[in-house]
């Protein structure tokens, strides 16, 4: 009950002193600011955005033609006479001539070919949406029906698929045969209402719909029904963009609580809540509390606004507490406003691609779900999705921002919270404070346990930068990436022992503690591996990652050989030796992982 | 005042900077921007341009054939890019679900020239990187099919549109304008917003960390501590924005008129960095200099882009190399506009100066 009234207590004097603040000083300009907003977003939505207005430079000899042209900002159109057309066509990134058009040679030519075409294209859709006749004028329409494949991320990955079989026989099918109903050879809707939505689609233009209609059809109301020049895979635009509109609010918000952590450390104006007798969880907990409830309201406010459904804060959730828990603990390790500045741009980088760059895949490919976003993008559409899909993509999120929460709350302390050290540092003090000085080996052992989601976040972070790269590279990259990633973090708990006590790593601790990380980072890893097994782990990639798991030894074996090498490095040639054991840990680490994909290829 | 001063505040901030390796952070953010964005680049253009990458164009994909014949199938014969089987509709489904076909198409039994369309039922597997190539691939047929259709069907059209002959099918281009036209622009300006938002930091910290008072009991002006931090903060931007450029130039993306994009967002950035000061100098609070700043950075950027011939579309016309004269009329209304400022910041400052000075 205790902690409970104080928490409340927290929570509001947080709400007060941050309502107070804000409405003294900044509540009138922001009104004017928010006024201002409007009127420039309704002047922008009147003019047009002219980022890339004049790109192109046109020649023509018709004036209609010059016209249709002249019509988008971003060609610069001249009318000459052919002749002279003729003579300077290479001072233009195109000409037309008698109705015919050239482009030079140029990749701005190209491009601009490519938005003629488009161009040309939008202009020809607006006559034929006039015709009468609508079956005239787009006589051929395409029934898209997707199947599923029972075979999946192992052979999709890189778009691949199994042959090997002579050209001139029709494939036979191994498994049972459904019989598939004939397709009806007719439209199942009228023509006014594909009218309606071919004009809807020929209107939509706009900045943004400028590089969807390159990228996708829009979801449009006439379902899998499609003219050939709609046909292009599905990328879900659209959903990306209402994706921001979610996320945004809660950068913006994480940034208040981000700074109300920080000035309870500026001139230790926080060393008088830490001295009443409110434990560190409660201060943490109540003055969470009032930015999480804004960000679930924001969300939720969002949520009904787009009419959408209240389904989508689930997979939302998550990715709030990531927030918050990142927000505060960057708020507790920065020293100095820049500082936090820059830490908090890097984060919400890191964070956003993250989150937005797989879900750009969400129709394409099972790689997608590692976001909890595709999440969201899927229920926008109208897909199911199963509880495995979102244990697969919340777990990482839930579990990190639970470990961040409670490495904040340990270190939320005097002599941690107004310390000066610099950053690195300070997060390995962090790291100290929360490991138990009576049981080192054991909080070894949690250190590494709880150190794989970290470790599988960074490492999936990897798949998706090198999963595009050919073939060879990116399973390379990812082979010493991986590998590298995970020696690093598991000698970070050896290195923080060795650096609190320079006589802890005697020859005996030294065996213990390199056994208490191998067995901690291989129990940790089978954990998680129970909870998210699945598409990603049986690929190829999935297999450098979270090798073998059947066998438990030889990991283990791995594991303390990788952390053993880093550890005598630093027992016999201290710091300096550090980097270079982390280097031959990963080098080993690499030979074990090749030997046993090709083992595996064979 | 007295340029010494100046360089004395912002040798400081830099060894600030320094210190706090947020310099090393900025770097590192840089490359990953830039691993990100070559990431996104070449997995949209395989997805939407597939034979951009070799190994997918030597490919034939296998399509399974159903229902009644037509001039579809010989153009599908005819591409390279297919090998076509004639079958039932049920197996050759069954056979794209154990992925021996890359797609399956229905015709139905509809006269070219009827009065209904042709609705042709196209399966592919979901949630696969190869539908989407096949998609693509299959589009270009269609559209040839539909052409002939049109012209099939070309006497109950009551208006044709303007001929226009385009050369044929070519690749490439297709990214051009996202690369040019929001990438670079983008990514070259992000160095100013970051520079405007790293002044108000300057600025507020020593309100905040009341270290004030010790700074301007040198011989210091408070006027000269401002411009110093302004300096400081304008320095990084070339410097910054360089590092895109060399970023993008290494990525193999060519850009035009270096120097006089460098020119262009080293002035520009000047305003913003110029009103991050003075929102800093009102409200002396970080929290709230920072959420006014950003809200108000909102509205001059929206409002800078609805304008024609603006700085950033001057960005995109440099690197692609299309701007003329106007480039010197945007930069003088620039220079113009930061010299209006820095006679305002210049005047507050010193107001604020005589402030601590008496009080």
């Amino acid at each position: 009950m205790g902690a409970i009234a104080d928490i409340t207590t927290i929570a509001r004097w947080e709400v007060k002193r941050t309502v107070t603040q804000m409405s003294r000083a900044t509540l009138p300009l922001a009104i004017v600011l928010f006024i201002l907003l409007i009127l420039v977003t309704g002047f922008a939505a009147k003019s047009g955005m002219h980022l890339q207005d004049g790109m192109y430079e046109a020649g023509v000899d018709d004036p209609a033609i010059a016209r249709l042209l002249a019509s988008d900002n971003r060609f610069s159109v001249y009318q000459l006479d052919s002749e002279k057309l003729m003579q300077n066509r290479q001072a233009f990134d195109i000409v037309v001539i008698q109705g015919t058009v050239y482009g030079s040679g140029s990749e701005r030519g190209r491009s601009a070919l490519k938005t003629v075409e488009r161009d040309y294209a939008k202009y020809t859709n607006r006559v034929f949406n006039r015709q009468d006749d609508l079956y005239a004028a787009y006589p051929l329409w395409i029934d898209l029906e997707s199947v599923k494949s029972e075979l999946d991320f192992l052979s999709t990955q890189s778009g691949q698929y199994i042959s090997g079989r002579p050209r001139s026989v029709a494939p036979v099918p191994e498994g049972e045969v459904l019989t598939i109903p004939t397709p009806s050879p007719t439209l199942a809707i009228s023509k006014e209402e594909l009218r309606a939505e071919l004009t809807r689609s020929e209107a939509a233009n706009s900045q943004i719909t400028r590089y969807t209609e390159m990228l996708s059809s829009s979801d449009s109301a006439l379902g899998t029904f499609k003219t050939p020049s709609q046909l292009s895979p599905p990328l879900p635009f659209d959903s990306i963009i209402l994706i921001f509109v979610f996320i945004f609010p809660l950068y913006f918000t994480s940034q208040f609580f981000m700074m109300s952590i920080m000035n309870e450390r500026i001139e230790r104006k926080g060393e008088v809540l830490l001295s009443t007798p409110v434990k560190a969880g409660s201060i943490i907990t109540g003055k969470a509390l009032p930015y999480l409830l804004g960000m679930l309201a924001i969300s939720a406010t969002l949520t009904v606004y787009l009419r959408a459904s209240l389904l989508i804060m689930l997979p939302l959730i998550p990715v709030i507490f990531f927030f918050l828990a990142n927000a505060l603990i960057i708020g507790m390790v920065s020293r100095s406003f820049k500082e936090l500045s820059f830490i908090s741009i890097f984060f919400s980088t890191v964070a956003t691609s993250y989150l937005f760059f797989p879900s750009i895949f969400a129709n394409v490919h099972v790689i997608s779900l590692i976001s909890p976003l595709t999440l969201i993008i899927l229920t926008l559409q109208g897909t199911a999705y199963t509880a495995g899909d979102y244990l697969f993509s919340t777990s990482l999120f839930w579990i990190t921002s639970a470990v961040l929460f409670f490495v904040a709350v340990t270190n939320f302390k005097d002599e941690r919270l107004f310390s000066e050290s610099s950053l690195i540092p300070r997060i390995l003090g962090f790291i100290e404070e929360s490991m138990s000085k009576k049981h080192p080996f054991f909080s070894t052992f949690l250190l590494n346990g709880f150190a794989i989601p970290f470790v599988f976040m960074v490492q999936l972070m990897c798949l998706v930068l090198f999963f595009n790269l050919p073939m060879p590279y990116s399973l390379i990259l990812l082979l010493v990436f991986a590998a590298g990633i995970e020696e690093l973090v598991k000698s970070v708990g050896i290195f923080v022992l060795s650096a609190q006590d320079h006589t802890f790593l005697t020859a005996k601790n030294l065996v213990f503690a390199c056994a208490a990380t191998a067995i901690g980072f291989l129990t940790g890893e089978k954990l998680l591996l129970l909870i998210t097994l699945s598409q990603i782990t049986e690929s190829v990639f999935g297999s450098i990652l979270f090798l073998s798991l059947g066998v438990l030894w030889l990991p283990l074996l791995l594991h303390f050989a990788g952390v053993f090498i880093v550890a005598c490095a630093l027992k016999f040639g201290g710091r300096k030796w550090f980097v270079p054991g982390i280097f031959a840990a990963t080098v080993i680490h690499c030979l074990y992982n090749l030997y046993f994909i090709l083992g595996w290829l064979r | 005042m007295n340029p010494r001063h100046l360089s004395i505040i912002a040798k400081k901030e830099f060894r600030g900077l320094l210190n706090e390796r947020t310099i090393l952070l900025a770097v590192l953010l840089q490359l990953f921007i830039a691993m990100f964005s070559s990431f996104l680049m070449v997995g949209l253009t395989s997805m939407y341009d597939p034979s951009s990458l070799s190994k997918y164009s030597r490919f034939r994909y296998s399509i399974g054939y159903c229902g009644n014949d037509s001039a579809l199938r010989e153009y599908l014969e005819k591409s390279p890019d297919f090998n076509v089987y004639g079958m039932e509709l049920s197996p050759a489904v069954a056979s794209l679900k154990e992925r021996k076909l890359a797609a399956v198409i229905y015709v139905p039994d509809t006269a070219p020239d009827a009065v209904d369309p042709v609705k042709i039922t196209l399966y592919t597997l979901q949630n696969d990187l190869q539908s989407a190539i096949v998609n693509v691939k299959l589009r270009d047929i269609f559209l040839n099919y539909e052409k002939d259709l049109r012209t099939i069907r070309g006497a109950r059209l009551t208006e044709q549109p303007l001929p226009l002959q385009l050369p044929a099918k070519r690749s490439g281009g297709d990214f051009y304008e996202f690369v040019y036209g929001l990438l670079i622009p983008l990514l070259v300006f992000m160095p100013a917003i970051i520079a405007s938002a790293l002044v108000i930091d300057l600025i507020t910290e020593e309100y905040q960390h009341e270290t004030l008072e010790t700074l301007i009991s040198t011989p210091i002006t408070f006027s000269e501590m401002v411009w110093g931090k302004v300096l400081a903060c304008e320095l990084l931007v070339p410097v910054q924005a360089g590092a895109w450029l060399f970023l993008l130039m290494v990525n193999g993306i060519a850009i035009e008129n270096v120097p006089s994009i460098l020119l262009q967002v080293t002035l520009t950035s000047f305003l913003l960095i110029l009103l991050g000061a003075l929102t800093a100098l009102h409200y002396r609070e970080r929290t709230a200099a920072q959420f006014i700043f950003s809200t108000a950075l909102v509205v001059v950027i929206l409002f800078t882009l609805a304008l024609p011939a603006n700085p950033l579309n001057l960005l995109t016309r440099l690197a692609v190399g299309t701007a003329g004269m106007e480039q010197w009329i945007v930069l003088a209304g620039v220079i113009g506009t930061g010299a209006l400022l820095s006679v305002a910041t210049q005047h507050y400052a010193e107001k604020i100066g005589r402030e601590h000075h008496t009080g």
